[in-house]
């Protein structure tokens, strides 16, 4: 009772400071001195720790939480919301001072969340672990924010390209051939494309700026090209890398290489199509690999090539960090850090075929049996995370100036003036205050 | 001659008839059909997908009974609220009547977000912020222009004799309006009350703005959810689930008030 | 804009203390009756004050300030407003409102009318068409986009199948997200089914009001069904008309659940509307400030467009 009205009077003050901000300097000051979760953070044990997280890696997360609930007298609770819908209800979540004790974001959109103070500062805890200097860097790096640390890795996703061995070979393709340029890989999609029926040469979400972005930067940074300078202020999709690279989607677009539902595909039914078993071959995040084992398809996975060779990844997944109005910091924190630990990392991840957080720990059992795996260990470090503030905003958003620029891309009149009236439009939008 | 007119006169009905009656089917489908789909199973017929609808998210159990909370909140403030409002825009002079009564209807003008977005803010500064009864009393405020409106006119209609005798009776005049009039104007209780009701069940933007975390959500949310409830695809049979438990409480409702609600729009909406 | 919305609420107890004053003059019973009229009318002064006025006035105060959804506000004005005039998608979103509006105005209005004629007599069965033509409407909109969503789609609605099996198509069409077209055909079918028939019931009840007598000397004068459309039911139907077109116009330009649920917007944001850009400034964007900016154009706009219609209904009634 007595913090919710701790709460309401700082909200209050807040509020007053907001009015008449130039006289209350001291008031000011009360105010950030006390938002800071200075807490130290209740007790470790017998507690209930609410969590969010998206329905993309829901799997992940609920394999780490079973088994950390199965042996610890903390209890970790999980919601999982739509992908499409989670970062605003974080946003609205957090307006309304409702988060959970942890909540997870999608790596992109970290830096978004550190700079707005929604997590609590983890430095102290973190740099505690032994194994700190071996978390996989870009991973920190977004979580980070002036030497301060506010969220861990928590599942992490790579893009590859799948290839389906089966149809490889009923179209008289190596299935040990897998493309090594991204013009290769048109030509073995369409070669299964000529298939027929049921079968088409590739899939793709058209329609999604995440998906995109997840799958097609690869090729341009393979190519030696950059999306964006490095503080996430200028876009740089306007180069003859991107040209290149859009130029052979386009193509399996216009000649029907691409599935028919890829044009629209928004993300919600791109894991359906390629479990259907009727996709030759198409990009799509390493998190899947189990759930195409399961339906028995017989998956090969390759880097994702450049026009000119090479390969790159997008080091994608989620970060979790602990919400900085959370009243169980040492509980959530004991939690996280566990996740992060050889057990969590090898007996569950590693395990469940996912690519782990800690480099010291690559050359495990698991990874060791399976020559997928290793392919994508290999591809970390090639592997780009994009930072950016305005990330959501400017890409993953379907209203985003970065959707309009793909469609067009992709399949307006004109790509090359979709790629400089796109640049413009999404450097304006990254530079939004 | 009198029989090609009742031969035209046939043929007419007939046209009449087969053209309303193909548009009733046309709206009825829909309904229909949302009911079939709800039932169908890869294998036939079975109950599979209420069985998921079920147990999504944190269980339909709590988004029932957030629904159910927000929609009993909301029909008993607007009552109340209403009631009182009416008897004293009907039966009282009083200072800034008018003023108070234009005020309330000019909430029709002013465009939801327009309100949602401040009092997003006002109910975080009030710490109703995500609850339940924060919601409800914006929704008691959406509903309160038609309510009034429909309550003033009622009390307006009550003989001032009715009044009088209750006066006479040595009621004072909360006393006449619990004891006299609320019989009087009962047909617009029912009325305010069953819009309120589809208005706070249904009620889908308000909900989406006011409440953050899935251990409030009503039943609109929920379900608009569970289109990604599967990642990778949608599972149309169970929204189609949803979609019927929400829907059987308004069309029963509906069916069993209807002689209401159509009052409703004589008596009050109309008139204005 | 302050001074009129904060009046109510203030001079309630002003007033009451007038009155107080006024004891010796005036006599007991009636200002007793004020008295008791102000205390019923407390509540709704309350709601109406605390959940209406507040956030109104608040709103205009946001939209003067940088107000970020997190963290501490600072006044910017006229930022917010000026920006509107940057942003591209606020153009596409207002365009593609007003051509919604239209084609939706247009087709609910003629579909709604047309149902009232056609249950305006009473006959048998008419009773059961009206409740098949209102059941709709007694759906939720959000539940009715839902069944839409599954209704329209290419997965298990029956709506492809039909038509292919009549020869229309020759294969399955993507209705909600397939062509821009087909989006806002989408919207308008789900608006159509769910509204046509609570329009109808006003349109009926306007219909309804006017007296058998003049339809039967119409007859007698051997006026033609088409004559008796124009120069009776149409000219004494006006105010209802007007009132059914002001809310429909009303809640097209508004509509948001229609789009978030069914279209999201696409494709290609050619069904974005002018209330998800509101969401969106708030919500992905997290600026408060500009979502209330915006706000309260769309209020003025809304305004000035009620005063205008009311006013030429006024005229039209005057004449």
């Amino acid at each position: 009772m007595r913090t919710t009205n701790r709460t309401r009077m700082r909200r209050l003050r807040t509020a007053l400071g907001a009015v008449v901000a130039a006289l209350s300097l001291a008031l000011a000051a009360a105010c950030s001195s006390g938002g800071s979760a200075q807490a130290g953070g209740g007790p470790t044990s017998g507690v209930t720790i609410t969590m969010w997280t998206r329905a993309g890696t829901q799997s992940q997360t609920q394999a780490l939480i079973d088994a950390y609930n199965a042996s610890h007298s903390n209890h970790v609770v999980l919601t999982v919301y739509p992908n499409e819908q989670y970062p605003a209800k974080i946003a609205s979540a957090a307006g309304a001072h409702a988060l959970p004790d942890i909540f997870t974001s999608d790596v992109v959109f970290a830096p978004n969340y550190v700079s707005q103070g929604l997590w609590a500062d983890v430095t102290d805890q973190f740099d505690a672990l032994p194994f700190k200097n071996d978390v996989v860097p870009s991973f920190i790096k977004a979580g980070t924010s002036n030497g301060r640390l506010y969220a861990v890795p928590h599942a992490l996703d790579l893009s590859v390209l799948y290839y389906n061995k089966a149809l490889y070979r009923q179209a008289g393709l190596d299935p040990s051939k897998p493309p090594t340029t991204l013009a290769q890989y048109a030509a073995q999609a369409r070669t299964v494309a000529k298939l027929g029926g049921q079968i088409h040469g590739s899939y793709e979400g058209g329609n999604c700026g995440g998906c995109v972005e997840f799958t097609v930067w690869p090729s341009i940074w393979a190519d030696g090209g950059q999306v964006m300078n490095s503080g996430g202020t200028q876009s740089y999709i306007d180069s003859p890398q991107a040209q290149a690279v859009f130029q052979i989607y386009r193509g399996m677009f216009a000649d029907g290489t691409m599935a028919p539902g890829a044009k629209q595909e928004d993300g919600t039914t791109w894991l359906g199509a390629l479990q259907s078993g009727d996709i030759g071959i198409a990009p799509g995040p390493f998190s899947w690999y189990p759930l195409l084992l399961q339906k028995g398809l017989d998956m090969g996975v390759a880097p994702i090539p450049g026009v000119n060779g090479g390969s790159s990844t997008f080091i994608g997944g989620d970060v979790a960090g602990i919400s900085s109005t959370s009243s169980h910091e040492a509980a959530a924190w004991d939690f996280l850090s566990w996740t992060l630990g050889d057990q969590a990392q090898v007996n569950v991840i590693a395990k469940d075929h996912e690519v782990i957080a800690r480099t010291d720990l690559a050359q495990n059992q698991y990874a060791l049996a399976d020559p997928n795996v290793v392919t994508v260990n290999g591809l970390l470090a090639k592997g780009q995370t994009p930072y950016a503030l305005n990330f959501n905003a400017t890409y993953n958003d379907p209203q985003s100036p970065w959707t309009t620029t793909l469609r067009g891309a992709l399949f307006g009149p004109d790509l090359t003036q979709a790629l400089s009236s796109g640049q413009t439009a999404i450097t304006a939008s990254l530079q939004q205050q | 001659m009198m029989t090609t007119r009742t031969a035209r006169r046939r043929a007419a009905g007939l046209g009449y008839y087969g053209t309303a009656g193909a548009l009733a089917i046309l709206f009825l489908l829909p309904l229909a059909w949302s009911g079939w789909a709800s039932v169908r199973t890869p294998h036939g017929f079975g109950l599979a997908s209420y069985r998921n609808m079920i147990h999504y998210g944190d269980g339909i159990g709590t988004y029932l009974r957030n629904s159910l909370e927000v929609t009993a909140m909301t029909v008993a403030g607007t009552l109340a609220v209403s009631l009182l409002g009416g008897y004293a825009f009907g039966r009282f002079r009083f200072p800034g009547k008018n003023l108070l009564f234009l005020a309330t209807l000019a909430i029709l003008m002013v465009p939801y977000p327009t309100i949602l977005i401040p009092l997003y803010v006002l109910l975080g500064w009030l710490g109703l912020q995500n609850s339940l009864a924060g919601l409800a009393a914006v929704l008691v405020m959406f509903q309160l222009p038609f309510a009034t409106f429909l309550m003033r006119n009622s009390f307006e209609a009550v003989p001032q004799e009715l009044e009088d005798s209750a006066a006479v009776d040595g009621c004072g005049t909360f006393t006449a309006l619990t004891r006299v009039m609320i019989h009087v104007v009962r047909p617009a209780v029912v009325t305010v009350g069953l819009f309120a009701f589809l208005a706070a069940w249904n009620e889908f933007f308000a909900a989406l703005i006011l409440l953050n975390s899935s251990d409030k959500f009503t039943l609109p949310l929920a379900v608009v959810d569970m289109e990604g409830r599967t990642f990778g695809s949608i599972d149309y049979p169970t929204l189609q689930a949803g979609v019927v438990f929400m829907a059987i409480p308004c069309l029963f409702l509906f069916l069993l008030l209807q002689r209401s609600y159509v009052r409703g729009f004589m008596s009050g909406a109309l008139r204005g | 804009m302050q001074t009129t919305t904060a009046a109510p609420v203030a001079r309630a107890p002003g007033d009451a203390a007038g009155a107080g004053r006024r004891r010796k003059r005036a006599g007991g019973r009636s200002r007793r009756r004020a008295l008791a009229g102000l205390g019923y009318a407390a509540p709704t002064a309350a709601v109406v004050g605390l959940l209406f006025l507040v956030p109104l006035v608040l709103v205009v105060w946001m939209s003067l300030h940088h107000w970020p959804l997190l963290g501490n506000p600072t006044f910017n004005a006229p930022k917010n407003y000026t920006d509107v005039a940057h942003n591209t998608l606020v153009a596409t979103a207002a365009w593609f409102t007003v051509k919604y509006t239209v084609v939706t105005t247009v087709v609910l209005f003629t579909i709604s009318f047309g149902l009232a004629l056609m249950v305006q007599h009473p006959r048998p069965g008419v009773g059961l068409l009206r409740t098949a033509f209102f059941l709709p409407a007694a759906v939720g909109f959000a539940t009715a986009s839902l069944l839409f969503l599954g209704f329209l789609s290419s997965a298990i609605g029956p709506v492809n199948p039909v038509l292919e099996h009549l020869g229309l198509i020759n294969a399955p069409v993507d209705w909600i997200t397939g062509s821009p077209g087909g989006a806002l055909a989408s919207t308008v079918t789900l608006v159509t089914w769910r509204f046509a028939g609570f329009n109808m019931l006003i349109l009926l009840t306007g219909l309804q009001a006017i007296p058998v007598e003049l339809y039967e000397a119409a007859r007698m004068d051997g006026c033609s069904r088409w004559q008796t459309l124009r120069r009776i039911t149409i000219p004494l139907l006006r105010p209802t008309i007007a009132l059914v077109l002001i809310v429909m116009t009303t809640g097209s330009l508004l509509a948001f659940d229609q789009f978030y649920i069914l279209t999201k917007g696409g494709p290609d944001d050619s069904t974005t509307s002018v209330v998800m850009v509101i969401v969106r400034e708030a919500f992905v964007r997290f600026d408060l400030g500009s979502s209330a900016a915006l706000s309260v154009l769309v209020l003025l706009v809304l305004l000035v467009l009620n005063v205008v219609q009311l006013s030429f209904l006024r005229r039209r009634e005057e004449k």
